[in-house]
């Protein structure tokens, strides 16, 4: 009994300790003022008022948006294919497959940006302030997500016998794909997804180097108006932090469903 | 002519050779079994003549038609998986009604032909149920009227009761062998059964190494095995070496005498008899309805399988015995 209100005692401290910063942040984005005072002086929906009627949050917002939208339509229509081409026809690729998904966590972010910079700056692709250099960054980003989450599917899945069967069964290869192995993949496609966009949403480094303020997103955003004030800069946060938490927990709903 | 023919069909991948020279004739409505260990090459040579792998050489005719090049899906060929290969994403019905869906059928007659086939597999009452929902027996069966529900030519089953507990498995055999009877349908089944395989089938074609090694019908394959390992594979078996051969019944060989333990009389020592041979219990094993015994004779051990008629009739280790064994039982393999 006595390690059981450890545990909790530890979990509850822990979970508040960590709630801190953004208890701070939402009090703060919702205080009026608060300079000397141990407790704001009022408090006001004003700052998300002004925040949401801002043309130029409204903006980055949309931009963020469309990258990221963008960048998941490409990712899959590319990755799904290609997942199921690799286990399907050549599942020796798979094991290239593993090692080519981390490159981009095993090299850091500035360096690649620095090197887009020179490889893009000019020459026959001058990408650089284009939304399009992102999109094409941010699909190297999403790769490993998106792949591991169908490899796992997949290879929870008696693929081939499925395929087979479908064939048998006067089905040809792209219609036993959609009407068979793609609705199984679904839900795992879904959560990564919606993690990819969730982490995509709050990327700063490759937005800030490759396209800065000619296609200002929602980070970019935040980071130029973070002299303006920081109740305003608070409601910003928050409003990116709401926004990705119900996306997570869509996310890790459909998760669950898939799993069932 | 036959309804299937296979003609000197072979199969490689690289240098490794997975079967050759396969020759197989099947009737219509016939069963047919290719039994063999693991890794003889009897799945490859079913997925071969499904059109799910290709073949190196020969052909594979049906009524008379070529279709050793032919895609899977014009075969008219039905298939059960090992791993019932439903879809998961679909319900009983649906997973059912997925081949007449490919073939365009008109929704009403796609409803009633659903209806049939669930009404012969006995799965009534079980059409919203997801996969996962089912039991494995109810899996198959739903697998075998996916199959079934297309109407083809030849159904092919790809050891298809091998995942399943014995009780479910007798069971199921029954009704595969029912509902093929009933339908009169040519059916290629694979397994390394040898029990499944001499109660289900018409002819028997047992394959070793990619070969096809004897065939012929269950009884004949059982009682005249064509060589040790027919005689190994098909049940249990004594096998004597020349050596043995002359010491026990003064036969000289060349190369093993197989004899079935069922075809030992063990006759007790009071019993006088001419044409016998001296032996002493070793040791007994239960194996259900019948008593398997040890019996060491002139240096060497065979075993002897007798009714289990209770404990009055139980032999018990060290008693003195005689075997007697029919001439027609003792039969040469090499």
């Amino acid at each position: 009994m006595q390690a059981k209100t450890w545990h909790r005692c530890m979990v509850t401290g822990l979970g508040g300790l960590l709630a801190i910063p953004v208890v701070a942040t939402l009090l703060y984005s919702l205080s009026s003022e608060w300079g000397a005072t141990l407790l704001p002086d009022g408090l006001t929906f004003g700052w998300y008022v002004q925040l949401w009627h801002d043309p130029r949050f409204l903006t980055a917002f949309g931009h963020s948006l469309a990258i990221c939208l963008g960048t998941l339509f490409l990712s899959t229509v590319v990755i799904v294919p290609a997942v199921f081409v690799t286990f399907y026809r050549f599942p020796g690729l798979n094991r290239l497959m593993n090692v080519l998904i981390l490159m981009p966590f095993a090299i850091p972010p500035v360096v690649s940006s620095v090197g887009m910079l020179q490889l893009y700056a000019d020459g026959p692709l001058p990408l650089i302030g284009t939304p399009w250099v992102l999109i094409g960054c941010y699909f190297t980003i999403v790769l490993p997500f998106i792949y591991r989450a169908l490899a796992n599917s997949l290879g929870g899945m008696n693929l081939r016998d499925l395929m087979d069967a479908a064939h048998l069964l006067g089905a040809t290869t792209p219609r036993a794909f959609l009407s068979v192995i793609l609705p199984s993949l679904k839900p795992g496609l879904m959560a990564s997804l919606f993690l990819s966009f969730s982490f995509l949403l709050g990327e700063f480094v490759f937005a800030n180097m490759l396209v800065g303020t000619r296609y200002e997103t929602l980070q970019v955003y935040l980071y130029n108006v973070r002299q303006t004030s920081g109740h305003f800069t608070s409601a910003v946060v928050m409003s990116y932090f709401l926004f990705t938490l119900a996306l997570t927990w869509l996310a890790a709903r459909l998760g669950k469903i898939g799993s069932q | 002519m036959s309804f299937v023919e296979i003609s000197r069909l072979a199969k490689h991948y690289g240098d490794n050779r997975i079967f050759h020279d396969i020759d197989i004739q099947v009737q219509q409505g016939e069963w047919v079994t290719l039994l063999g260990p693991s890794g003889c090459g009897k799945s490859t040579l079913l997925r071969c003549i499904a059109g799910l792998t290709d073949v190196d050489n020969g052909h594979i005719r049906v009524e008379g038609e070529d279709i050793t090049h032919t895609a899977p899906q014009k075969r008219g060929i039905g298939m059960v998986f090992q791993s019932y290969a439903l879809f998961p994403n679909m319900t009983v019905a649906q997973n059912i009604a997925f081949g007449l869906k490919m073939q365009r059928c008109a929704p009403e007659e796609m409803k009633d032909r659903v209806a049939d086939v669930i009404g012969l597999v006995e799965l009534k009452g079980k059409e919203a149920h997801y996969p996962h929902e089912l039991s494995g027996g109810q899996r198959q069966r739903v697998a075998l009227a996916r199959a079934l529900v297309v109407e083809p030519r030849i159904l092919l089953l790809d050891e298809p009761l091998s995942a399943l507990d014995a009780r479910i498995r007798k069971h199921l055999r029954e009704q595969l062998r029912e509902i093929q009877t009933r339908l009169h349908l040519t059916t290629i089944f694979v397994t390394h059964d040898q029990e499944e395989a001499m109660t289900l089938s018409d002819r028997i074609f047992v394959m070793n190494h990619g070969k096809i090694v004897q065939q012929g019908t269950a009884e004949a394959v059982y009682t005249q095995p064509a060589s040790e390992f027919v005689a190994r594979f098909m049940g249990s078996c004594n096998l004597l070496d020349a050596e043995q051969s002359q010491r026990l019944f003064g036969r000289a060989i060349d190369g093993h005498l197989a004899i079935r333990p069922e075809a030992i009389r063990l006759i007790r020592p009071q019993q006088d008899s001419s044409d016998t041979l001296p032996g002493i219990v070793m040791r007994h094993q239960l194996l259900g309805n019948v008593i398997r015994y040890e019996v060491e004779s002139r240096g060497s051990v065979l075993w002897v399988d007798r009714l289990n008629r209770g404990a009055d009739e139980l032999m018990p280790s060290g008693m003195q015995v005689q075997l007697h064994v029919k001439n027609e039982d003792l039969r040469e393999v090499h």
